[in-house]
Order: C-alpha cells, then sequence, then structure tokens
C-alpha cells in the first residue's frame, strides 16, 4: 500500500501548484483583459468591452513599421540560426572533431553569457568596425543567442537516433554527400524544427539587444512596446502584446500538427 | 554472386590486436556462419568484408578483384544489421528502393518493380506503404531482408540479424533465409554467437575464439568432431572432464581425478593427460553402480518434457538431458550410463 501522505504536506503541495499556475496565467489574463478595455489608461479590471486599441495597433505606422522589422530578422534568425546550429548539432555528434567537448561547451556559451554584456560588446565592436549598426547587426546577434536551442534540441534528437543508420546507407552505395541529405537531416527534422521554432520565438521577443542596437527607423516590436509602455502607457501596448501570445499559440499548434507537441516538449 | 577471399587479416584497435591473421576462402555462393563468443572478432571481420572497417595489414579480395582499400558504397554488397536499421522517415517500399537508387540500378519502373520482387519474397508486399515504426519487429527484419536482397549484391553480409527475434519467429526467419539463399545464391556471411543458428543454416561454420580461426568445417563435421575443448563445449554444451588415458584389461580406458576408470574407445596418445568431451544428450542416469560413472545429483531442472540433471562426478558438474520417467533428487548418488563411443577425447588445451 502507498503510504498516505500527511494532510500539512498534501495542503502545501497544493497551495505550491495553485501558486505557480497563477503567476504563470495571470500576468497573461491581465493583458489581455487590458487590450479589451474601454478605458484610456492601463487598468485592471477593464471597463467596458471594445476593440478600439486593436484599431489603434494596426492603423499606428510605428506598430506595423516595428512589427515589419521583427518579423524580418525573426524570420533571417530562424534560417541561419537552424542551418549553423543543425550543421554544428551533426558535427558534435559525430564526436570526431578534436576538441568536441570544448566545442559544444562553446556553442552553448551564449546562453550562460549575460545578453547585456554581449550586446555592449556587439555594439563598440560594429561601431568600431563597420559603422552605424543595421538590421544586419541585430540579424547576427539574434543568430548568435538562438543557435545554443538548435543545437541543444538537434543533438537531442540525434542521441536517441539508430547509429549504425548513417552505416546501413554506406553499406547500400550512399555516398558522403547523400548519407548527409537522405539519412542524417531526415533525422534531424523534429529537433530541426524545434530549434527553429524557438530561434524564431526569442529573436521575435529579444529586448536588450534590439535595445541597444536600435536607432530611428530600425525598432523592433519589444522596444516599441517598451517605449510606448515608457512615454505614453495607453491599452495599446496589450493589444499588442495579446496579438503576440496568440502568435506562439498559433505557432505551436502548427508544430503539434507536424510533429506532435509531446516530442517538441521532449527535445 | 562471387567469391571472397580474406588473406591474413589483421586488426588492431589502439593497441590490441583483435584479429591475429585470419585467412578464409568463400565459394561463390556459399553460406558461411563466423561463430563465436562476444569479443571473439566475428562482428570485426564481417564489418572489415563490408569495409565499414579498415585493416591493419591483409587484403579482402571480392569476386578477384582487391577491394581492401575500397569504401563501403563502392563494394557490391549489402549488409543487415542487428538493429534493422531501417530509415525510420521513410516508408517500406522506399527503405528497400534505396540501394537500388543510391547504386543507380534500373529505371524507375524497374526499380518498383524489383521492389515489389523482393517484398514478396519477403511475404510483405501489403505493407509497402507503412513506416518502419508501424511494423512488428519481426516485420522490421523482413524489411531488412528485402533491403538487402534486391539489389542481388555480389555478397551478402548478416550481423546477428536474428538476435533480436523471439524464439519462434527466429524459427521461421532461418528457415526464410535458407529458402532465399538456396533460391538466389548469393555469398552469404552470417555472424552468430548462437551455434544452433550457425549449423542450422550454413554450408560452412567458422569457429572463432580470440580473434582466430578455432576450427572451420561443415555443420556435421564440426559438430561431431570438435577438434579442442573449446570447440566442444562451444558446439555442445558439452561437459568436460579432465582424465587421463590408461590401459586396463578391457582395453582403453580413462581414470578421472578422483580415481574412477571407465573405458573409452577412441583415445589420441597413450598415458597422455586429456580432456573428455560429451554432450548432455549422450548420458542417462540409472541406480548407483549400474553406469560406468558414479556421482551426485546436485540439482535438477524442470524443463517440460525433459530434465537437466546436474551431477557432480569426480569434483565437475557434469549436465545430462534426461526423460521425466524416473526422477532423482538433489543429493541422491547415482550412476551414469555412457556410450562409450560417444565419448570424444581431446588433447588438453
Amino acid at each position: 500500500m502507498v503510504k498516505s501522505i500527511s494532510t500539512p504536506m498534501r495542503i502545501a503541495t497544493m497551495a505550491f501548484v495553485v501558486f505557480t499556475a497563477i503567476f504563470l496565467l495571470a500576468p497573461l489574463v491581465v493583458v489581455v483583459g487590458v487590450s479589451v478595455s474601454e478605458s484610456q489608461f492601463i487598468a485592471f479590471p477593464p471597463s467596458g468591452f471594445s476593440l478600439r486599441w486593436y484599431e489603434e495597433v494596426l492603423g499606428s505606422d510605428a506598430y506595423v513599421g516595428a512589427a515589419w522589422i521583427s518579423l524580418r530578422v525573426a524570420i533571417l534568425v530562424t534560417l541561419t540560426a537552424t542551418f549553423v546550429g543543425g550543421a554544428a548539432a551533426i558535427a558534435l555528434h559525430r564526436r570526431k572533431l578534436p576538441f568536441s567537448g570544448a566545442l559544444a561547451t562553446f556553442f552553448l556559451s551564449p546562453l550562460v553569457l549575460p545578453t547585456i554584456i554581449y550586446a555592449i560588446g556587439m555594439l563598440m565592436l560594429w561601431s568600431a568596425i563597420f559603422g552605424p549598426v543595421s538590421i544586419v547587426t541585430l540579424w547576427l546577434s539574434h543568430t548568435v543567442i538562438t543557435i545554443p536551442y538548435v543545437v541543444r534540441t538537434t543533438l537531442a534528437v540525434l542521441s536517441e537516433s539508430d547509429p549504425f543508420l548513417e552505416e546501413a546507407a554506406q553499406t547500400m552505395g550512399a555516398s558522403r554527400l547523400q548519407r548527409l541529405w537522405l539519412v542524417v537531416v531526415p533525422q534531424c527534422r523534429p529537433g530541426l524544427i524545434a530549434g527553429a521554432f524557438f530561434a524564431f520565438n526569442i529573436s521575435f521577443d529579444e529586448a536588450v539587444l534590439a535595445l541597444f542596437l536600435r536607432k530611428p527607423g530600425l525598432t523592433t516590436l519589444p522596444v516599441q512596446i517598451y517605449g510606448q509602455l515608457e512615454f505614453s502607457p495607453d491599452p495599446s501596448v496589450a493589444a499588442v502584446s495579446t496579438i503576440m501570445i496568440a502568435l506562439t499559440i498559433t505557432l505551436i499548434l502548427v508544430i503539434d500538427r507536424l510533429l506532435g507537441v509531446q516530442k517538441f516538449a521532449s527535445a | 554472386m562471387a567469391d571472397v577471399r580474406l588473406t591474413q587479416i589483421k586488426k588492431s584497435f589502439g593497441q590490441v590486436e583483435v584479429l591475429h591473421g585470419i585467412t578464409l576462402d568463400i565459394a561463390s555462393g556459399e553460406f558461411i556462419s563466423l561463430l563465436g563468443a562476444s569479443g571473439c572478432g566475428k562482428t570485426t571481420l564481417l564489418r572489415i568484408v563490408a569495409g565499414l572497417e579498415g585493416v591493419t595489414s591483409g587484403t579482402v579480395e571480392i569476386a578477384g578483384r582487391d577491394v581492401t582499400e575500397l569504401p563501403p558504397e563502392k563494394r557490391d554488397i549489402a549488409m543487415m544489421f542487428q538493429s534493422y536499421a531501417l530509415l525510420p522517415h521513410l516508408s517500406v517500399s522506399e527503405n528497400v528502393r534505396f540501394p537500388l537508387r543510391m547504386r543507380k540500378i534500373g529505371s524507375r519502373e524497374e526499380q518498383a518493380e524489383k521492389v515489389r520482387d523482393a517484398l514478396e519474397t519477403v511475404q510483405l508486399g501489403h505493407l509497402a506503404d507503412r513506416k518502419p515504426r508501424q511494423l512488428s519487429g519481426g516485420q522490421q527484419q523482413r524489411v531488412a531482408l528485402a533491403r538487402a536482397i534486391v539489389s542481388r549484391p555480389q555478397v551478402l553480409l548478416l550481423d546477428e540479424p536474428l538476435s533480436n527475434l523471439d524464439a519462434r519467429l527466429r524459427e521461421d526467419m532461418q528457415v526464410e533465409l535458407i529458402e532465399i539463399h538456396k533460391r538466389l545464391g548469393l555469398t552469404s556471411i552470417f555472424v552468430t554467437h548462437d551455434q544452433e543458428e550457425a549449423l542450422s543454416l550454413s554450408d560452412r561454420v567458422v569457429l572463432l575464439n580470440g580473434g582466430k580461426v578455432e576450427q572451420e568445417g561443415a555443420p556435421s563435421e564440426i559438430y561431431s568432431n570438435p577438434a579442442t575443448g573449446f570447440a566442444s563445449n562451444f558446439l555442445g554444451a558439452a561437459n568436460l572432464l579432465p582424465a587421463t588415458l590408461t590401459e586396463t584389461a578391457a582395453g582403453r580406458a580413462a581414470k578421472l581425478e578422483d580415481g574412477q576408470v571407465f573405458p573409452i574407445e577412441t583415445g589420441a596418445g597413450e598415458g597422455g593427460e586429456v580432456t573428455l568431451a560429451l554432450r548432455q544428450e549422450d548420458a542417462t542416469l540409472c541406480a548407483e553402480g549400474e553406469g560406468q560413472l558414479t556421482g551426485v545429483v546436485a540439482a535438477r531442472i524442470y524443463l517440460g518434457a525433459r530434465n537437466r540433471y546436474v551431477v557432480k562426478v569426480a569434483g565437475h558438474e557434469v549436465r545430462v538431458l534426461t526423460g521425466t520417467e524416473t526422477l532423482y533428487e538433489s543429493g541422491a548418488r547415482v550412476g551414469l550410463q555412457i556410450d562409450p563411443a560417444r565419448i570424444r577425447v581431446l588433447p588438453r588445451d
């Protein structure tokens, strides 16, 4: 028989779960609530119901322009981070490189490096070599901080794959390139997709680098939201945030359709 | 179809030499088993024939051509792996077509035809569109077999392909393998640690031990005439008893360590130290004093139709497989009845 859990322990556990859920979900509820408010001010609970702040956001050049820049950067970052991270993961997985342990750590290091320090360094380096920052600066620096996610998810998938597949393909006459393209890459696919999702999401909502590397005409959506909140707070901020939440949920649903959230979450 | 010739193959991993100069001629169309315990080098030898492993010295020839330096994709071989190694993202028929695609054999239509044939051969035509993970282990196994034979390679290499199957499926697959081999006549090299599998499948068994060929020959020959204690132990779950050869009034005899003397028929060398090898099915138990040998029952293992006894004879455990008519309890003193002709006398290892 299972030893019964004492009542105080049971209550403590319940409380822990409930508070975790509240702190996780309540802010989202507040944001969505505020976004449909009629009020001029950010206040919760919202007064009345209206979609005027959504209209405001979609009609605003500042928001739409910033969203466009964020989207372009995020797409570029997703492509390059997935390519570089995937290639690095495949190379690391084979363990034939010298110092592959050190290399693996190096590829994951952006995860532990404080972003603000990297942002300052990137700004100074770029200015010294190339002059004013551009969308390329943002693209490259976001790629650097998202590569670790792709490397991790791809390595996770590869470590579960049959190590004999490549040899089997070799005995069936597949050349080195054919083995890479027809055997290794398809195995990596779930990891690459999961990594690409992380890369897109992180780039799309990254604020620290985007804040340091901004200039007039190069403002991403998170930076725009931050600016709006600081200088003229109104529920439009909540409306944009709600749209971003919706976008994320849509992406998760698409991924779930493509390969199942279970597999994705375990990567 | 082609013959395979291995000449003085040596292989070292770092400082450790695992193959000590193996020479083997395999005739075209022959089905040969490399038999041995794990770590004997049998898989390494197979991988060398495949080209997945290089040699330290020696040569590999396939169909008279030296392929020692060729990578696997340039050798006309096919290999079946223990894990089946089906490509998980491809359907069954795409998996079977893979070698044709890679080796550019035939047009698209001809390839489809060959794939259908191969799948029919293993009776899986109806599962062509499934993904490997939707199949049972036995079915995956047969897909792997279809994929190995579809391109009619010069040499078929099999690396313990049946070891992950349960006993029944395994027997079915053995029968299927034999039939397919008869029909296609592919030169086949089969690696296994299972002596029964090796004996029942192959034209010739090569017993490997410690990176050397211990003995080779036709299954019946190697089974009935094991040349060494190792071979005899490995090939027949044999009992090994150290003894000294002597002569008695009745003729040739062997003396065990505890002084028991009993007649034997064959015997190489006089007065020498030998090992007696006796298969567990070649002895029966009887009342004490009625047999040639006396021992004490140490354990009885019930096997359904038969019993296996472990009997202590002269300090050594002797396994005896008998019927269930008379039961002997642990600790009972019993006699062992042995046909002297069934005892093999081997030089002491």
